[in-house]
């Protein structure tokens, strides 16, 4: 079994501009099936990529010194706990895992939980939300995160929600742009 | 092939990450069995190991690694991520590597700093 991503990779664009933008991925853990679509090869691992179809007439924008050594508004860790606790809970409350259903929740959960982190609108801050949605199968797992930062700007919340067949945890990190 | 015409060191580098974090799990849990005793240290060292060689590149970069370690008794195990970012700057890498006993899922993010 080959593990390499190729052209994914590649295929990203230049582009010239500083304004932040969307993207998303999905991961599917157990089908490995190879997909080829006019933008991308992927290969054991499908990667898809929503709304990353940007055009390349973008312009070049400078950025002004703003002299702002930190943060005005940290990042709210319990405010974003709050959310992903709800998202969690109102998508995944009664339901039972599904292979095709738990593939598209994970990506909705995901852009679901961005939208409303960002509309906290919390300034200069980018974000990085994971979503994972597992069957419950009497196995063990353990998952682990470590992150180089600056500790007294980013930080990051998660929340895993359980019932009798499945799982999902969601982390959001969220990293200060100096 | 495309052409990166970026002012400073470029973008993230997302096959040289690829290839830094197989060899990080590679080196961790390379001819190990699942074990329920062992796989908070292995989870720990694949992500502390992934980080300091990533960290060696010497670029701009705050790093975000994740890894999951899971069992294989047939359960279904489904990841999603999504990110606010700068697309010019800022990219992410995805490993999935299994064995006979376990699958090991590791993201690495490389947000820029400036």
């Amino acid at each position: 079994m080959s593990d390499q991503l190729k052209d994914k990779h590649q295929r990203r664009e230049r582009r010239t501009v500083k304004v932040p933008s969307d993207g998303s991925h999905g991961v599917r853990v157990k089908e490995a099936t190879i997909r080829k679509n006019t933008d991308s090869v992927s290969i054991v691992s499908s990667m898809d990529e929503l709304g990353h179809h940007d055009e390349n007439t973008r312009m070049v924008v400078t950025m002004e010194n703003t002299y702002q050594t930190a943060p005005h508004k940290r990042f709210p860790v319990p405010a974003v706990t709050h959310i992903l606790k709800d998202v969690l809970s109102s998508y995944l409350q009664q339901e039972k895992y599904e292979v095709e259903w738990s593939q598209k929740m994970t990506k909705t959960i995901c852009e679901v939980i961005r939208a409303r982190v960002k509309d906290l609108m919390i300034p200069r801050y980018k974000i990085v939300v994971l979503v994972h949605i597992g069957q419950q199968a009497g196995q063990s797992m353990q998952m682990s995160s470590r992150c180089l930062w600056d500790a007294t700007t980013d930080s990051f919340a998660c929340y895993s929600f359980t019932n009798s067949s499945l799982f999902g945890v969601a982390t959001v990190y969220g990293v200060y742009f100096e | 092939m495309d052409e990166y015409h970026n002012g400073n060191e470029g973008s993230f580098n997302s096959e040289e990450a690829d290839n830094i974090v197989k060899e990080c799990i590679e080196n961790v849990v390379g001819g190990e069995d699942y074990s329920q005793s062992q796989v908070n240290k292995w989870t720990a060292s694949i992500v502390e190991r992934c980080l300091t060689q990533l960290v060696k590149q010497g670029k701009p970069y705050k790093f975000i690694v994740t890894c999951a370690v899971m069992q294989k008794t047939g359960a279904g195990l489904h990841t999603a991520n999504s990110c606010y970012w700068d697309t010019s700057m800022d990219g992410s890498s995805t490993v999935r590597w299994e064995n006979r006993t376990m699958y090991c899922v590791v993201s690495v993010f490389a947000v820029a700093i400036a």
